[in-house]
Order: C-alpha cells, then structure tokens, then sequence
C-alpha cells in the first residue's frame, strides 16, 4: 500500500511547545513531572502529572472562543496551527472539501464538564453554559478545528482509550492511500489533569504513587516501576499523498508506511500476558509497509509500567525480531512528561520523525535496572544512531493494539 | 446606566466582545456573528442582570441592540 508523508509537526506538551522546544527538551532527558498546581490533589493517591502550564502565551485563539471550548481542544488548536505553519500550509489555498482531519481522544473534555455539572447541581439548569453540550465529549477537538480552518472533507475521532491516536494516524493513512482527500490533519489530544479524570485515572489502579519523587516516578521497564503517571498536551502533523508533498517542494519530515492493529480480547483492562496479538499488530504493520524485521532501527514502545504490559509488550517484540531485538535500541521516552493517553501514540509519532531527522535516540527515564535483561534499552541519555525505519507502538485497556511503521524520506 | 449602555456592557463581558463592535443599528448576526448558543447565553444572562423575562423568540440573532434594549426597557417599565 502506498506510502504517505508527513510534512507537519504540531506538537503541545509539558516538555515544551512546537517541535523545536519540544526536541530540546526530549534530547536532554530532562524530567517535566511535577506535583500537580492546578488544583488540590494532595488527597489523591497519585498527584504528579506532565502539565502544561503556559498554553496561553502561545495561543492564536480568542477569548471569545475560548470560553466556549475545554483545554483539550484548545491544546489541538494550537497544535493544528503550528503543523500548518510546519507544512507551510495556508489552508485557505486548499479545496475545504478535500482536507480531513483524523484525532485521537480517550476521555473527553472534564475540567469544562467538571465545572459545568458543578453549576447543575448548584444552580439549577439555568447555571450551566450552553457551551456544555459541545465543549465536553471526545470529538470536540475534531469539530472545533473543522470549524476553525474551514475543513470539510471525510473526518473522524477514534476513541480507543490509549492507542486512539495512533489508530487515527493509521485511519488517516488508509484514507489517504485511497486517494480520497488531498491531507489530513493526524493525531490527538488529551487533558486528564482535572480533579474528576485524576480520580478515574486513579481507579484504574496503574499510577505510580511515587508523589515524593514526581521526576522518578515514571519508569517503564525497570525493576522498581510502579505504574505510569498522566500527562497533557496533544500532537497534530499534516498527513498528505508523497506524490502532492512532493509537487508542492514540502520538507518531508517522515513516511507512514505500514499500520497494524489487533485486540487481545481476553479481559476488561488488562492486557493478555502473551502478546501474541500484539506480535500479530507488529506483523501486520511489517508486512503492510513491507519491510523485514531486521530493517528496524528504533522501536518507540508503549511502556506503561505495570508488569504484565511492559512484560507482555518485550515478549511480543520477542516473538517478531527474535534474537535481533537485543541489536536494535527500544526506547519510551514519554517517561519524561507523562503518559498522554489517547495523545500518547501520536507524541511517540513525532518522537520517532524527530529521532530519524536528529540520528538520536531519546532516552527512558528512570530506566536503571531492567526487568528483562539483553535488550538494548536506550536509558538516561540520548544515543546516537542512524535510524532509517521506525516502529511505533501504542496499546490501550483491555489490550487494544495499534502499531505504526514510518520511514526517513 | 441607562438600559442600552447595560445591555451593551452585558453583551460585551458575556461574548468577549469590545463594546465598540456592538452597534446599535445592526443585528448582532451582522456585526459580531453571533451563534444560536451564545443567543442562548445572551437571554438568560440580560434576563439575570435586569431581572426580566426574555424568550428567545424576542430576541434573536436579527435583533439589534436597539430592539433588544427597548424591549427590556418596556417590560421594565410594566
């Protein structure tokens, strides 16, 4: 199936805004983990997250629009315009019915819905913002940035908890290959530091509790993990056919060549322990992008530390690369600012494009004695490699599976 | 205040508007490009501030801030 380029990088995130802070950010391995300001959460088990504190200073978008919409689709707002300005894209040269716009979200927009169902029970219906019904749910984000540029071709949210990002990314390529729109606008979003989406996050039961040590707290893989913490932010990057991007003189930043998806299907949150299916994403990805294992020269993995995902995630690489894995660097470098559930596959995008244009590898942090040993686990620091080809890996609850493959121009 | 100044300085913090854009002889869809939810917003935030009751049917997005005023000031006067 045909490639398709990707030409734009929008990215929001605790560790920085636009792909240039972001980059430096990331390279350096510094932390953004923090005990969360917005709101009191010290009762809370866990309450450190990656947020984003300073989205105003880079905001294009009016006050007048801004009351009306929730920080998750403020976050993808900016993040579409900075992938535009990326792409050198002036959106109003393009035909509207041809651009489309593919987002990933898992948990809607709560610091608006908080606050609004707050007013219902307090005011009575009159104290809630009409705003309420169309700030709040998932595919918010999707409507606001339609609304925004104009855009009006095919378009779609996919919620698919932690892997809805990178499953949009892999729709959008399938959209595209088939010729059906001109770009896309690919990727996600998420704000769960809100005081009701921290407690759901919290129920789940797979956040570090590590308050103390908010910079160690994150650390996939390792012997003392003890689960994952949130983060905010949304990454968006212009998606269009390389036959356009070529004809207009864009900078191809990176290829999608390959996608995958499967489900374990054996329990409500957790993964199956084998990672087989997972293998049968990564299989299915290769094969689409017809690439041979042994090509792979970075593996962004999904890293959620709990030890039957992160276990079960190696075992699957296992099963595909085989003795090769130990040759090939693995890193998860979302440990920095936090894992953004329904964003996070798409910021591991950007990561991975950044990666392959830089000859670095992000480090894992916190990352000091692994669980499994003889892998080639890029920890601490940056290292340098020369990568041609990429795999992306993001799985959600209940072992949703979803695997990009992308390529150096 | 008078009832159009109020109504002005109401519209103006409620839509993030400034106060100059809200002309008093054109409707509010002509010169600031009001939506049916910040209609909504609109009613129910004049009838907090002037303690009236407006239906949305006598005040739309075709309504002018003069019509608007007017039509508070002559319930306000009932």
């Amino acid at each position: 199936m045909e490639k398709i380029a990707i030409t734009g990088i929008g990215v929001v995130s605790p560790s920085g805004i636009g792909k240039r802070q972001f980059w430096a950010n990331i390279k350096a391995g510094r932390s953004f983990i923090k005990k969360i300001t917005r709101f009191d959460a010290s009762l809370y088990p866990s309450h450190i997250a990656g947020q984003i504190d300073d989205l105003d200073k880079y905001s294009h978008i009016s006050e007048r629009l801004l009351k009306k919409i929730d920080a998750f689709s403020h976050m993808a707002l900016v993040a579409s315009e900075t992938a535009l300005q990326d792409a050198a894209i002036d959106i109003k040269n393009e035909d509207p019915n041809l651009v489309g716009i593919f987002l990933g979200n898992a948990i809607g927009g709560w610091l608006y819905a908080e606050t609004e169902l707050r007013d219902l029970y307090l005011e009575g219906r009159e104290g809630v913002s009409p705003y309420m019904a169309s700030a709040w749910f998932p595919a918010a984000p999707q409507g606001q940035v339609s609304i925004y540029y104009g855009i009006k071709g095919f378009s779609k949210t996919v919620v698919s908890d932690r892997a809805s990002s990178l499953m949009a990314l892999g729709y959008a390529k399938k959209v595209l290959a088939k010729n059906k729109l001109n770009m896309i606008l690919g990727g996600g979003m998420e704000a769960p530091v809100t005081p009701y989406a921290l407690l759901c996050c919290n129920t789940y039961g797979a956040l570090s509790k590590d308050n103390q040590n908010p910079a160690e707290a994150y650390r996939p893989f390792d012997k003392q993990r003890n689960g994952f913490v949130i983060g905010e932010g949304a990454g968006i990057m212009v998606m269009e056919s390389v036959e356009r991007a070529k004809k207009r003189g864009a900078n191809i930043l990176g290829l999608i060549s390959g996608y995958g998806y499967s489900c374990d299907g054996i329990d409500r949150i957790n993964c199956s322990p084998d990672g087989k299916e997972l293998a049968r994403a990564i299989n299915m990805a290769l094969c689409e992008a017809r690439v041979n294992p042994e090509e792979i020269g970075y593996i962004s993995l999904d890293g959620l530390a709990v030890s039957v995902w992160d276990d079960s995630e190696i075992k699957a690489l296992k099963q595909v690369f085989g003795d090769n894995l130990k040759n090939i660097p693995i890193s998860c470098p979302k440990s920095m600012f936090g894992n953004l559930l329904g964003a996070s596959g798409a910021l591991d995008m950007i990561i991975a494009l950044l990666t392959m244009e830089h000859g670095l590898v992000a480090p894992t942090l916190n990352l000091e004695t692994p669980v499994l040993n003889g892998l080639n686990y890029v920890a601490k620091q940056a290292k340098e490699y020369k990568v041609a080809k990429s795999l992306v890996i993001s799985r959600g609850r209940g072992g949703i599976n979803s695997v990009l493959v992308v390529e150096k121009p | 205040m008078d009832t159009k100044a109020k109504t002005k300085e109401v519209l103006s913090n409620l839509l993030k508007v400034k106060i100059d854009e809200l002309k008093d002889d054109i409707s509010l869809i002509n010169c600031i490009g009001v939506d049916s939810t910040e209609m909504v917003e609109s009613v129910i935030a004049l009838e907090k501030s002037f303690g009236v009751k407006l239906s949305p049917k006598e005040i739309t997005k075709n309504s002018t801030i003069n019509d608007i005023a007017e039509n508070i000031q002559s319930k306000l006067n009932k």
